[in-house]
């Protein structure tokens, strides 16, 4: 597949040029040094966007397809929802949650994947939150 | 002599009972991150930055154990490669060329044997000759002035697309994407924002732990989870021993990888993978015809594993005398660091002797540990194998989310940990390297910054970045380092 190379050569370019665009607008409000804040950010934009352009231009072997298919983006939701359930539920509901889900999704049994999860967010929340004295969201949970 | 007393000195620090059990869990911590794939150096030392300023480590101590992570790694990776012919570290890849039919002959423990002895003798030789280098080199580089720098770090970022196994091409757009990433937040120098798209929490810029951890641990393991595991245990027992005739006869490819591994190292840009690479073509090479490589020769196995030590050194050495990382692992070091308020550079080792004279001492200690942990209790380590994926990487991610989580208090980091997790999935499936955008990223303000300060100087006048001989050079080092991919002959 060499569609890959080319679309990411493509989205390469966008960034290098929406980035150097960016990079140009930028208003000074003093000149504190000869250079100043944009040369050099818009200078590696568009070396990013050249560097697209040869990507798009000359494509190379591209994007192995994965063996799982449907994993990898079940996984990312995963995550995802962990993300934004953090502060609601807490880290502990929260980080449950999400490694049982991620152990099923590397091959667990459910009761297996449920003890996983509920081990891993207890020895974290003790490790971070009493022995390292690092606070972290405790949610609904009376903690 | 001046290296001895300054040595002597470095030992009284790492000698200090604390110092010592650091090195110690660092070098087990290592050893074991380097067994599982899918954790690697990088993400383990990104990971364990917030532990050791939650415990308040001093910065000797935490660079002690971090630097024994790191270098303890380099050990693990070839007991994956040997055992089920997978690499534990992708600078383990070679291992698995002859590591692994060794084992299937029932060799694995003499495999595992003098892979451990070639890590040893190549980080030793190494961190010797650190002691002696590192003092001038940081002599050398008192003088640079910051358009010196600017052509030091320019040609640091060259050497990336010289030395990547892929397409240079590849190289330079990740190391550009690197760089630009670095520009994200306020502008130092003015005040200016940018490339913070309106959002308040980029105003402080990306967070160095969140891009590491979402590269390399989170992208690593939606590479994991996407394919099946399949491989099978190699038996580790049984088999003849490693006989004494065998480590003579391996040791003249040993200190040949020693060689390269730490030039190699030395030279920023270029990593451990490229030195192993490297050191077992050149073993093939000179031995091939009366060699066996390819279906279990012993040298093949000593030598990409004593080339990877010895760069792993090696990678040190930039990184501490001139504060340019030579790698995406030293780079996370020299970010740990800078989160101490400690400079790496010319000047560490006048300013800071305790730091970087406790570091090398320990590094000593640290591989003689590492050799006592690896030959005895190298089945212990084996063993880690057998814990299934499931149980594994739940917790591994699990802890990543925690350490990004822990460092910032926001949920945002998170969510950019996710991106940059998916992004490094996806650049590693199409042969995009991803050191080049974490180097990019420490070494992106780094040489912005030294750019300013040049054309300050000059009071904007380009022609002071040509101004001195030291940067003629390393123009045209840079010059040639950015043409060689061009004109390589072309690989099919």
């Amino acid at each position: 597949m060499i569609a890959a190379d080319r679309i990411l050569g493509a989205a390469l370019i966008a960034l290098g040029a929406v980035s150097a665009y960016a990079a140009m607008q930028l208003e000074v409000p003093f000149a504190a040094d000869p250079l100043g804040p944009s040369p050099f950010p818009t200078a590696i934009a568009m070396l990013l966007a050249l560097c697209g352009l040869g990507m798009l231009l000359r494509p190379t072997d591209g994007f192995s397809p994965p063996e799982r298919r449907i994993a990898p983006p079940l996984l990312v939701l995963a995550m995802l929802g962990y993300a934004l359930l953090m502060l609601p539920l807490g880290f502990m509901l929260a980080t449950a949650l999400m490694a049982t889900t991620v152990a099923l999704l590397f091959g667990a049994r459910p009761p297996a994947a449920l003890l996983v999860g509920i081990t891993t967010a207890i020895t974290l929340w003790l490790l971070f939150d009493k022995l390292l004295d690092l606070p972290l969201p405790k949610g609904i949970l009376p903690l | 002599m001046d290296v001895f007393a300054a040595l002597g000195g470095g030992f009284g620090v790492a000698l200090q009972p604390g110092n010592l059990l650091l090195a110690f869990i660092g070098c087990i911590l290592g050893t074991a991150i380097g067994v599982l794939p899918g954790i690697g150096p990088l993400n383990a030392i990104a990971l364990l930055l917030p532990f050791c300023l939650a415990l308040r480590l001093p910065p000797e101590s935490a660079l002690i154990l971090l630097a024994a992570v790191y270098y303890g790694s380099g050990y693990g990776g070839r007991i994956t490669a040997i055992l089920l012919n997978m690499p534990g570290e992708p600078s383990a890849v070679l291992t698995t060329l002859d590591g692994h039919p060794l084992a299937k002959q029932g060799r694995g423990s003499a495999a595992l044997a003098i892979s451990g002895i070639g890590s040893f003798v190549g980080a030793t030789l190494s961190v010797i000759a650190m002691t002696f280098l590192s003092v001038p080199l940081a002599k050398l580089a008192v003088a640079f002035s910051p358009a010196d720098y600017v052509a030091l770090i320019a040609f640091a970022l060259s050497l990336l697309g010289a030395v990547s196994d892929g397409p240079a091409v590849k190289a330079w757009a990740a190391g550009c994407l690197g760089l630009l990433l670095a520009m994200v937040g306020v502008d130092s120098g003015t005040g200016v924002e940018r490339f913070t798209l309106g959002s308040l929490e980029l105003l402080g810029g990306i967070d160095f732990t969140v891009l590491a951890i979402g590269l390399f641990a989170i992208g690593e393991i939606l590479l994991l989870i996407e394919t099946r595991l399949r491989s099978e245990a190699a038996k580790l027992g049984g088999g003849k021993k490693l006989s004494l005739r065998e480590v003579i006869f391996c040791t003249p490819a040993m200190l040949r990888a020693t060689g390269i591994g730490f030039v190699i190292g030395v030279l920023p840009g270029a990593g451990a993978s490229v030195a192993s690479a490297l050191s077992y073509t050149a073993e093939k090479r000179l031995n091939g015809a009366q060699g066996k490589f390819g279906q279990g020769d012993l040298r093949g196995v000593a030598a990409p594993e004593t080339a990877d030590n010895a760069a792993q050194i090696g990678n040190l050495v930039p990184m501490l005398s001139l504060g340019i990382p030579g790698s995406g692992t030293t780079a996370v070091l020299l970010g740990a660091l800078l989160m101490y308020n400690i400079t790496p550079g010319p000047l560490l080792f006048e300013q800071r002797p305790d730091v970087a004279w406790g570091l090398i001492a320990s590094m000593y200690i640290g591989n003689a540990m590492l050799l006592l942990l690896n030959l005895p209790l190298v089945g212990v380590f084996a063993r880690l194998l057998t814990v299934p994926a499931w149980v594994l990487y739940p917790g591994v991610l699990a802890l990543s989310f925690a350490g990004v989580y822990a460092a910032s208090n926001s949920a945002f980091d998170l969510l950019l940990a996710i991106g940059f997790g998916v992004m490094g999935w996806l650049f590693r499936k199409m042969a995009i390297p991803l050191v080049p955008i974490v180097l990019g990223f420490v070494l992106g303000r780094m040489l912005e910054d030294n750019l300013r300060r040049a054309m300050s100087l000059s009071d904007g006048d380009a022609w002071a970045l040509l101004g001195s001989p030291i940067c003629l050079i390393l123009w045209a080092m840079t010059a040639a380092a950015l043409l060689w991919p061009l004109l390589r002959p072309r690989r099919v």
